[in-house]
């Protein structure tokens, strides 16, 4: 028999296609293809109970794969290719770098590897394989089958494989296929449809219904109640610690809303803007360290790579005591997303901002989104410049920590007020700010990873052997981390300057100066 | 990208049967193989159910690259094409000048579809002619299959004669028995003397078999059909002595 599985075989792939159903391969005899001596024979699999798998973001089928297991083994489907890979699995994963390379980790490349990969639905596969024969028997194409079955809907998918010389007969069996029903497909979602399975689409950035002639107050309004909505989809995730990112997209859905109440201040009413600000902070304090024993954590490898071997049976040490505490942080926070006060909070939250008049009138509510926003941005996009300007070899590294500040404001400014502008250069000028926060980030985030490892060095540890060594760790890696720190700050003037140039201050004036100037609201 | 010729002046020797299997092997070792079937009655084609096509019998044929490589068939084993063709020495010194040189249109086009070749196997035609005197040049080994008899050591003395003559390298000559009978005792003699004459005489000899004869009938590689037969293995031993000459 012939494998599609590993190395490239000496043909190529050509016609991928559906059928709604099963019924053209439940023949039992060889099937006459039209009115041509050919004929097509299926060899039969049997069905098996398998599971369709995916990251919480569906990033295995939104690169137009298909993920499943199948009692000890993985398949992955290209939709588009009609591309089949297998690779055994009798251990227990849930993370891209648990998995062992081969066909299938090596096809994945692009999906998140600290994202947790989990059924998605439940349903049964069979594999088949079909041969279009000649009269003397030459196989002339190739086929792959996969029925799947889920309740009582089915789908099957096919793909031919063109042999060398027989580009022929391929043309009239593609012909016949069609004729018999086959779609063409290069969507995997049409195996959600078709079986029934539920496509969560969740993206930590939904498109927003809103538009620059909006008043800022709906604006705003929308993009805080989207928000919302992205925190809560996460809440499961974090209960049930199936990886860091759900609490990620959590922070960034509260932090959005949080910089959108700072950044467009004077749209509601300033007493009960304070009040928001501040309930929405408290929430997030209860998480900031969750988060950063988070990152740290998924930092190990690099870090062990940082210091010295010496250095490495005391920062296993610290890992461990670190991973104790994450524990014990997140037992914490799930008690907070478990409890009634909680959920009696959201529910008024949601409640408020679904509707721009639950909501208190402040002085700028009335101001067009497009023209509100130009304002602000263009004031940002000034500071940024006064303080990125005024920094040297010499400037002390709180200008730095300011300057990082402001260009984060500026960045969600923009990412807010996207859709008020013309999206393509909107897009450009965001990433052009975005090397110089990368690398302001890092700066940001060397000094936090120096101070970090300390906050949880207790006094008791002191006198143990382990404290000691654990100790000498965190001293060679702060040392490493200053130095990496060091780096980034020399970095900081080269990239503004990449930052500050006449195309970029041009598209500024283009996008939002000339908006200000040139509407009156 | 290596060229295996199968070789002997001599017909009915058991040529085609050891390119198609030796061509069997080297695809079951992971290598891209082109089995070229040179010999105008060669049966190569016949043994993988690939039918000649029409367009091969036009003489100006192999001038074109899309002509080579639509001639190209796909066998039903993984890793082995044919090519089933009727060359003339010309097209087929186009044919190798193409191949070898790896930056030809053919060349790229086979790349193109990945379809380039490890190896390439060549069933030649029992005479010598200027074909013959091509493949001799341009092979990296050539096997000869060899029956143990009176005859056939003439026809290897003549073979060696003639490379002597030509200047060709002797050593790219690889003869093995073939249809050996270990009941006759002609045969052992035969081998015993020729291997002490010929150093280079391969050690694996394929046995006289009904197995190798029903590959007409099975029209696959013996080692498809009758993969533990002792003849199989024996084409097996053979390939693996072979792969071993040229160093893959």
């Amino acid at each position: 028999m012939f494998s599609f599985t590993g190395k490239a075989v000496m043909e190529s792939s050509s016609f991928v296609f559906t059928f709604p159903d099963d019924k053209i391969i439940r023949e039992s005899k060889p099937l006459k293809i039209g009115k041509s001596p050919f004929s097509l024979e299926v060899t039969a699999g049997l069905f098996e109970e398998g599971r369709l798998l995916d990251t919480f973001t569906e990033e295995v089928r939104k690169s137009g794969k298909l993920l499943f297991s199948i009692n000890d083994r993985l398949l992955l489907i290209d939709w588009r290719s009609g591309d089949i890979f297998e690779q055994p699995v009798d251990y227990s994963w849930s993370f891209l770098p648990e998995l062992k390379s081969g066909p299938v980790r090596d096809n994945l490349k692009g999906v998140s590897e600290i994202r947790a990969i989990n059924p998605v639905a439940g349903l049964k596969i069979r594999q088949d394989k079909g041969l279009v024969l000649d009269d003397e028997v030459k196989t002339r194409v190739r086929l792959s089958f996969f029925s799947f079955r889920r309740k009582n809907k089915s789908l099957l998918f096919g793909v031919t494989r063109i042999l060398r010389g027989y580009e022929k007969t391929h043309g009239i069996l593609v012909s016949w296929l069609l004729a018999e029903g086959a779609q063409e497909n290069s969507d995997p979602l049409a195996v959600y449809a078709q079986l029934g399975i539920q496509t969560r689409d969740y993206s930590v950035k939904p498109r927003l219904d809103i538009s620059g002639t909006d008043d800022i107050k709906k604006s705003v309004t929308t993009i805080i109640r989207t928000s919302l909505g992205v925190a809560e989809q996460n809440e499961p995730g974090i209960i049930a610690d199936l990886d860091t990112e759900f609490l990620h997209d959590y922070r960034v859905s509260f932090r959005k809303i949080r910089s959108a109440l700072s950044l467009f201040s004077g749209i509601y009413e300033s007493k009960e803007t304070a009040r928001l600000k501040k309930e929405f902070g408290e929430l997030m304090k209860k998480t900031n360290r969750l988060r950063d024993l988070d990152v740290y954590l998924l930092d190990r490898d690099r870090y062990f790579s940082l210091v010295p071997e010496s250095s490495h049976e005391g920062l296993e040490i610290l890992f461990t005591h670190l991973r104790r505490v994450r524990k014990t942080e997140h037992r914490a926070f799930c008690r907070v997303l478990k409890s009634k006060e909680y959920r009696k909070s959201m529910d008024t939250w949601k409640e408020l901002f679904s509707d721009p008049s639950n909501l208190s009138d402040g002085r700028q509510k009335r101001r067009v989104s497009s023209v509100f926003a130009a304002k602000r941005i263009v004031k940002r996009y000034k500071k940024v410049c006064r303080i990125a300007r005024s920094i040297d070899a010499r400037t002390e590294d709180a200008v730095v920590h300011e300057l990082r500040i402001e260009c984060k404001k500026l960045r969600y400014l923009m990412e807010f007020s996207t859709p008020f502008f013309a999206g393509k250069k909107m897009k450009k000028l965001i990433r052009s700010l975005k090397r110089l926060q990368d690398n302001l980030g890092r700066f940001n985030d060397y000094s936090v990873q120096q101070r970090f490892p300390s906050e949880f060095f207790e006094e008791k540890m002191k006198r143990s052997r382990k404290g000691i060594k654990m100790a000498e760790a965190i001293g060679a890696l702060t040392a490493m981390l200053y130095q990496l720190q060091c780096r980034e700050r020399d970095l900081v003037m080269e990239n503004f300057a990449r930052f500050d140039t006449e195309k970029v201050h041009a598209a500024f004036q283009e996008l939002f100066e000339h908006q200000v100037k040139g509407l009156s609201e | 990208m290596k060229i295996v010729a199968c070789y002997s002046n001599k017909g009915g020797v058991g040529k085609t049967a050891t390119s198609v299997n030796l061509a069997y092997s080297c695809a079951m070792d992971g290598y891209r193989v082109l089995l070229c079937d040179l010999d105008p009655q060669g049966a190569s084609g016949f043994y993988f159910r690939v039918k000649p096509s029409r367009k091969l019998k036009k003489q100006a044929f192999f001038k074109d690259v899309d002509c080579f490589t639509g001639a190209i068939r796909a066998s039903d084993f993984e890793n082995l094409d044919l090519l089933p063709a009727n060359m003339s020495y010309r097209d087929f010194d186009i044919f190798l000048s193409r191949m070898k040189n790896s930056r030809s249109r053919l060349k790229k086009a086979l790349k193109s579809v990945k379809n380039d070749y490890d190896v390439l196997i060549l069933d030649c035609p029992p005479n010598i002619s200027l074909l013959s005197e091509n493949v001799f040049r341009v092979s990296d080994r050539i096997v000869v299959p060899v029956i143990p008899t009176t005859l056939s050591e003439r026809t290897l003395e003549q073979l060696f004669g003639f490379f002597r003559e030509k200047k060709y390298q002797k050593n790219k000559l690889l003869p093995f028995f073939s249809m050996v009978q270990r009941s006759k005792k002609l045969h052992n003699e035969t081998m015993v003397r020729l291997k002490k004459k010929y150093r280079k005489f391969l050690q694996k000899s394929i046995p006289f078999s009904t197995d190798i004869e029903k590959m007409g009938l099975h029209r696959e590689p013996v080692l498809s059909y009758a993969e533990r037969s002792a003849a199989a293995k024996a084409y097996r031993k053979l390939w693996r002595e072979i792969r071993r000459e040229m160093d893959l």
